[in-house]
């Protein structure tokens, strides 16, 4: 069977290094898969592409076989859809919007509408204008999931929405991947991923800098260890260690991070009085973080610090 | 010894540039700009109407003799058209007719202007969230909806100097001079009414909840002072209460008319009214919520609807775009029969004083008619109804623009639908819509013409109103072509296109430009349709730049990036 999406040097170039370059990725059937980034790493780009609302300066992308270029209209029937920022329907009221759209796109089950709209909460008789902009997000998901579709396409889906529908929209997912639909999300929102995705695909400046599955991501964590000694504290030796990093120490405190096993650590440790220890997991968020976090600016001067 | 204030009372300046002055040159300075695109449009009809209208003066009365014919025709016809404009005064003179012809419509466009630009202004800023950032910074209502008051005023005043500009340039062509403080004081009753039609907008966008119900509100409150003033010259009896109406207090001064004058106290009340409203919804700004009305309808217990609306137009290309601009539509259908009822009903009247008057005979050689009432219905009338579908076609483009950049185009072929469809359906809708106003108006014309003695040719009525659909489709054409490109700009093209193709047909007998330049003209190109038949040259051009239009923008549509 096809891939659900199948990009192979895909690029949108729109220059001064902005854009998304020779991007080479694989969605299975079935598959939820997120896409992670920070602001302008180029997620919405991709998505745009796979939409074929831009088009590629280079490479191609396709939808289950489908070419997205070539053959849009047959990828939008694989399709549903959540755009980034939801349009402007001014004074319809949301079951018109619904009405309109399906219209647009055919085959719509009223009973799935009803559905939906009663999960997420969503009077639809009220007008566009009078949304509150989760309500506007929750109309958007409803036009998404209202049709049947092989693939799910969702741009950043769950901002603005409340825990309890964010709850509710990952219930929809869940039975999404029940029903075999693929599901492509985009998010800054890494509890999010953590909690609905099977792989992700890490965005930075436009490359695809990482593809795994999210325990293989675990190489990119790291536990922070805090440890309070009787005595001296073995600062040295501890610094001489491979993956340990970032050692600090503060009279008899020592505070450090510790990439892979704590082996070594606790060796050198034991050579020490130690009087309390903790460590800690950082969350995917910290983890990602850490990642993107780029090379630190020259800090600004305190006033009067100067000489 | 006192103890130094905390950091935190410090007073902050609301602006790098200079603490609130300087907020408000900024907010002035922002409003200014939005205002660009509306003060060319009224400082070019400011200047081109006056002007043209005095240039066409001296080559339609060059003589003395001509001049006091003219005049006595003008005066008869004067009466036929109270309900549009004041009565004439000495239109025997450039002076006098321009006052009537130039000067009096000029007083429209700037009502119109100012109520769309209050409305617009504050209403638009709330829908847009724009409003909401203003009055995140420390920037009091107040201020910043008198700033919005400042840039209109300067907006307008550049506007009327340019109009007083036009009307002393017409009046050189027409060989004729004005004082310059007779040309001040008529520019201060153009002003007055400029800021009074901005104090109703402005009132009205307190009143109403949106940008369009405030435009809506404000228009019927202006269309009601209008007929006041226009029946209070037909029934003197009224002229009491016209004295509350901005255009009856602005109709008084005749300061650039031979023997006119400059009347001081209705034109203090028109600033008056300025400043009551202005105040008024000031207050009414400080009070309301944002994004809300001075008006509170209390919400009833309504029921939660969870479903699809079950209207099938909704689903049905073309009639669910109709349904969705249903009352819009509606709006355009009623002013094209009022337009239709009104011309064609004083047909015979108007005809008659043409008729009496020799001046006009080349006017109905124009319009193919030897009947001076025929010639009323098929060039006054029909070329108002080319204007209203052209103006409708313009709306539509504005429309589509406005989808395009709200996203709902990307929601739209976000859908299995191939991407020239969009502009197909825009394109049938629009004729559609332009076919519906104007067979509507056909069939007013039709059914009171015989009251007037004008026995219309239904053959040549039926193919006059398909022409007026093909006319909108040209201008969508032209518009779809440029929004592929240049969406931003594509309704100021067309709002060129359809004044340069107003005025060209006006401009090319007295300049005796050559026949290619009347062509260039979409007004020409649809031509006397009722009378002298199809003007083929224009109707192949006019499919011509339909074909190049619509196709281009199907092509530039099926490339174009979207949502970037």
């Amino acid at each position: 069977m096809a891939d659900a999406i199948r990009t192979e040097g895909l690029t949108k170039d729109y220059g001064e290094a902005r854009g998304l370059f020779d991007l080479g990725l694989e969605v299975g059937p079935g598959e939820i898969f997120g896409y992670l980034g920070p602001n302008g790493a180029g997620k919405t780009t991709t998505i745009r592409l796979l939409m074929d609302m831009i088009r590629p300066t280079g490479g191609r992308a396709e939808v289950f076989g489908v070419d997205c270029q070539s053959h849009p209209v047959e990828v939008k029937r694989l399709v549903g859809y959540l755009p980034g920022e939801m349009p402007q329907w001014g004074g319809l009221r949301g079951r018109d919007v619904v009405a309109y759209v399906g219209g647009l796109r055919g085959r719509i089950d009223p009973g799935r509408v009803t559905g939906l709209a009663e999960r997420l909460d969503l009077d639809l008789g009220r007008r566009y204008r009078e949304y509150s902009s989760g309500n506007k997000r929750k109309l958007g998901l409803l036009l998404a999931f209202m049709h049947p579709s092989r693939l799910l396409v969702l741009d950043e889906p769950t901002s603005s929405l409340d825990p309890l529908i964010q709850q509710e929209f990952y219930r929809l997912v869940e039975e999404a991947r029940g029903e075999g639909t693929t599901v492509f999300l985009s998010s800054h929102v890494l509890s999010e991923v953590e909690r609905v995705c099977e792989r992700v695909g890490i965005l930075r400046r436009g490359r695809l800098v990482q593809v795994a599955r999210l325990d293989e991501l675990h190489h990119l964590r790291y536990h922070r260890l805090e440890a309070d000694f009787a005595g001296e504290v073995p600062a040295d030796a501890v610094r001489a260690l491979d993956g340990v990093e970032q050692v600090t120490v503060e009279d008899h405190h020592l505070s450090c991070t510790v990439r892979g096993g704590f082996g070594p650590l606790l060796q050198v440790l034991g050579k020490g009085q130690v009087l309390n220890l903790v460590t800690h997991e950082p969350t995917l968020e910290e983890v990602f973080l850490a990642y993107f976090r780029d090379e630190p600016e020259k800090a600004p001067v305190a006033p009067g610090a100067a000489a | 010894m006192t103890a130094a204030a905390p950091a935190s009372d410090t007073p902050v300046p609301v602006t790098a540039s200079g603490g609130e002055r300087g907020g408000v040159r900024t907010m002035v300075r922002y409003a200014l700009r939005t205002h660009r695109w509306a003060f060319a449009g009224v400082a070019f009809l400011g200047f081109v109407g006056p002007y043209s209208t005095g240039a066409s003066y001296a080559k339609l009365a060059a003589t003395a003799a001509a001049r006091a014919s003219f005049g006595r025709q003008t005066t008869a016809i004067g009466p036929q058209l109270a309900y549009l404009v004041p009565l004439p005064i000495r239109p025997d003179t450039v002076a006098g007719y321009l006052w009537w012809k130039g000067l009096t419509w000029m007083t429209l466009v700037v009502a119109v202007w100012g109520l769309a630009a209050a409305t617009g202004l504050i209403r638009n800023e709330e829908e847009r969230g724009l409003m909401e950032t203003w009055l995140a910074t420390p920037f009091s209502r107040v201020r910043l909806l008198l700033s919005r008051v400042g840039a209109f005023a300067i907006a307008a005043l550049g506007a009327v100097v340019i109009t007083a500009l036009g009307t002393a340039a017409g009046l050189a062509a027409g060989k004729a001079t004005v004082a310059f403080p007779a040309l001040a004081e008529q520019g201060v009753s153009v002003l007055g009414m400029a800021l009074a039609s901005f104090g109703i907008g402005l009132a009205a966008a307190q009143l109403a909840s949106t940008r369009r119900s405030a435009l809506a509100l404000g228009g019927v409150v202006m269309l009601a002072l209008y007929a006041l003033d226009a029946l209070a010259r037909v029934n003197p009896s009224l002229d009491g209460w016209a004295a509350i109406s901005p255009f009856h207090l602005s109709d008084l001064t005749t300061a650039v008319v031979p023997g006119g004058h400059f009347a001081g106290a209705p034109t203090l009340a028109l600033y008056g009214i300025a400043v009551v409203l202005i105040a008024l919804s000031a207050l009414g700004f400080w009070r309301r919520d944002l994004l809300g009305s001075l008006l509170h309808r209390r919400a009833g217990k309504t029921r939660a609807v969870w479903s699809a609306s079950t209207v099938p137009l909704l689903r049905i290309p073309v009639l669910r775009t109709l349904w969705q601009q249903r009352i819009g539509l509606a709006g355009w259908v009623i002013g094209s029969v009022a337009g239709a009822a009104f011309i064609v009903s004083i047909a015979h009247g108007t005809g008659k004083l043409l008729q009496s008057a020799g001046g006009f005979k080349s006017y109905f050689a124009a319009a193919g008619t030897s009947s001076a009432a025929t010639a009323v219905v098929t060039s006054v009338w029909l070329s108002i109804a080319a204007v209203i579908v052209a103006a409708y076609a313009i709306t539509q483009t504005s429309h589509w623009a406005s989808e395009d950049a709200g996203g709902r185009l990307e929601m739209e072929i976000a859908q299995p639908i191939a991407r020239w469809r969009v502009v197909a359906e825009r394109a049938v809708t629009l004729v559609v819509a332009a076919l519906l106003m104007a067979a509507v108006g056909s069939v007013v014309t039709g059914a009171v013409a015989p009251s007037q003695g004008v026995h219309l040719d239904t053959g040549a009525l039926v193919t006059a109103t398909a022409l007026l659909a093909l006319l909108a489709l040209t201008f969508g054409a032209v518009g779809a072509l440029v929004i592929s490109r240049l969406p931003r700009v594509a309704v100021p093209v067309l709002a060129v296109v359809a004044v340069a193709g107003f005025y060209i047909p006006l401009f090319a007998p007295l300049f005796k430009w050559p026949g290619w330049v009347l062509d260039l003209s979409l007004f020409h190109l649809y031509g006397t349709p009722l009378t002298t038949g199809v003007y083929w040259t224009g109707l192949w051009v006019m499919v011509a730049i339909v074909v190049v239009g619509c196709g281009g923008a199907m092509a530039a549509m099926r490339v174009r990036e979207v949502g970037r």
